[in-house]
């Protein structure tokens, strides 16, 4: 009997965030398939990858980081040399300083420092945290007043903060919102229970679902994302149709594969190209699982991915 | 097989308010009866219009129109013995949220309903009987056998084909629920979908026992394989069954808010 194929098209879909403003702005979700399955049905918005760099400015450790941002010293001049890396579509700047367990910068110039980023980038700007639940509530609120009519996305709204910031983002300064759990399905769903019950809906919500990097429980990680996606198209279940982000970077250039010296581990052969084989290796497996945008650093994995992606498409 | 679909039958000529509203035609009552079932998290809203051998083909197009502009094309299940009137009602019914259902036939006197149903693209209710209450699953199984032939016969999908068992009443008839039970094993181990109209069960019971009664044959119902339902879902006790089985049964990931979902 001869095969014959029959797609695998859902009556679901993922829903559409847009995030910037204009030509750059980037479109995530949409889908109607399985991640990556353009085989069943177009996928009019892939994948979207995106740069990110520190309030502190980009880890210069790294050769390759440190080549391409090279002469970019102001923050301004980094976020601007962020959108000329190939295969862009988006940036990211981490408010690392502001972790009240570190650097403790205060909230006005945490939102100084946005907007200087937000005035020189020419790419949609997404805005990570200093994963400190009560000094995010209060920062997003800041940033996402100061940054009106720029349309960012602020990560992330958990559990404990939610209400706050996505009253502030979405509902007052038309902000898009990251609601974050950390591989955990049921918290996944229940934190875009909470937001829709504020009265805001799925088009201005991405879901960050968690990350590790590949290895390092990524297991987990796969299983959650891929259960996500399987709750959204197949059961149809509107609580979970949100499109998905993951920050790769920041577990991706921590592990020890990534940052041993080679003097200690001459068998692994140099340190920078393991961060970016992690870097792109992890990216790669969030995509599959269903992450409609990553969160990179290294230039040599922005384009490495953003390739893989254009060429599935 | 996917989350378990609720039937409101609230909007039932058999209540004063509603039978006088669609005399007069006053949408105000069904309106208010169709919101507190849809609220309560009703999927589907059924229509019943009684025998209405006159008027019924205009009063069914006026509650589907009514209904489908008010609540964003609610899916409807189109409940009277007037064949015409559910012809007009499909005619004007929109089919965004869900084909129509028709309801019903059986293997005897009502199987043109199957007929009805194959020529308007419509599910419908098929009760395994003939005439009177079936004797055992047998019997059950023999009409849902003859209903099947008869509506693929005319074009029908099989899924659009939603039996029921035919739920009895348990005082005076106790001794019969097992086997009702089992025959809804039967039908979702052959993969058909199923109804039931629940309320039966507790009928005759005081009303401080009838939702506790109700909610536990659904649930039994549910782990059977039961599909759907035609129930009050205002009944608190009720959908917070289907939804706590839905969770168990895994059509539905759990969250903490499910209850409110």
């Amino acid at each position: 009997m001869p095969f014959k194929r029959t797609p695998q098209q859902f009556a679901a879909s993922i829903k559409e965030v847009t995030i910037g403003t204009g030509d750059k702005a980037v479109t995530l979700g949409g889908e109607n398939v399985f991640p990556l399955y353009s085989f069943d049905a177009p996928i009019s918005n892939p994948p979207k990858v995106g740069v990110e760099f520190s309030d502190t400015g980009p880890d210069r450790s790294v050769p390759g980081i440190a080549a391409f941002y090279a002469g970019a010293d102001s923050l301004g001049d980094v976020a601007k040399r962020a959108c000329d890396m190939p295969g862009a579509d988006f940036v990211s700047l981490v408010l690392e300083s502001a972790d009240p367990n570190g650097d403790d910068m205060p909230i006005e110039e945490c939102v100084a420092l946005c907007r200087e980023v937000a005035e020189a980038v020419s790419l949609p700007l997404v805005i990570q945290g200093s994963k400190n639940v009560e000094k995010d509530a209060k920062l997003f609120e800041k940033v996402a007043e100061a940054l009106q009519g720029k349309n960012v996305l602020l990560m992330s709204a958990r559990e404990d903060n939610h209400k706050a910031i996505a009253v502030a983002a979405v509902m007052a300064y038309g902000q898009k919102i990251g609601a974050e759990s950390s591989v955990d399905i049921n918290l996944a769903k229940q934190l875009n229970v909470l937001v829709s019950q504020l009265g805001i809906g799925g088009e201005n919500v991405v879901m960050n679902l968690g990350t590790a990097a590949a290895g390092y429980g990524f297991e987990y990680v796969a299983s959650t994302m891929d259960r996500v996606r399987g709750a959204a198209l197949a059961q149809n279940d509107n609580m979970l149709q949100m499109p998905a982000i993951t920050p790769v970077a920041g577990d991706a250039w921590s592990v020890k594969e990534s940052v041993a010296p080679e003097e200690d581990f001459p068998e692994w052969g140099p340190a920078e190209q393991r961060g970016v084989s992690m870097e792109i290796s992890t990216a790669a497996s969030v995509l599959a699982a269903g992450a409609n945008a990553v969160i990179l650093r290294h230039p040599d994995s922005v384009a490495a991915v953003s390739k893989l992606v254009s060429e599935l498409m | 097989m996917g989350k378990f679909i609720t039937i409101g039958e609230r909007i039932h000529c058999i209540s004063p308010a509603i039978r006088a509203a669609m005399e007069s035609k006053d949408p105000e009552p069904i309106l208010k009866r169709a919101k507190e079932q849809l609220d309560a998290g009703a999927v589907y809203l059924d229509v019943n219009i009684g025998p209405a051998e006159k008027t019924g083909e205009d009063l069914m197009k006026w509650a589907v129109t009514l209904l489908q502009e008010h609540f964003d094309n609610v899916p409807l299940c189109l409940d009277t013995a007037n064949k015409k009137a559910i012809a007009a009602g499909i005619s004007v019914y929109n089919r965004a949220k869900g084909k129509p259902i028709v309801n019903s036939a059986d293997a005897g006197d009502r199987i043109s309903y199957l007929a009805l149903a194959a020529e308007n693209d419509a599910i419908c209710i098929s009760l395994c009987s003939k005439s009177g209450v079936p004797a055992d699953n047998d019997e059950r199984m023999a009409y849902c056998q003859e209903m099947l032939e008869y509506g693929t016969e005319r074009g029908m999908e099989p899924e659009d084909l939603w039996f029921d068992p035919l739920c009895l009443v348990i005082k005076g008839m106790q001794d019969k629920q097992a086997e009702m039970l089992e025959f809804v094993r039967q039908l979702s181990d052959m993969g058909f979908n199923s109804v039931c109209g629940l309320s039966n069960v507790s009928n005759g019971m005081p009303k401080t026992v009838r939702p506790i009664m109700d909610s536990v044959m659904l649930a039994m119902a549910m782990q059977c394989g039961l599909t759907s339902a035609i129930v009050n879902p205002c009944d608190l006790r009720i959908m917070e069954t289907v939804k706590s089985a839905d969770i168990i049964l895994n059509k539905t990931l759990y969250a903490d808010s499910y209850l409110e979902l």
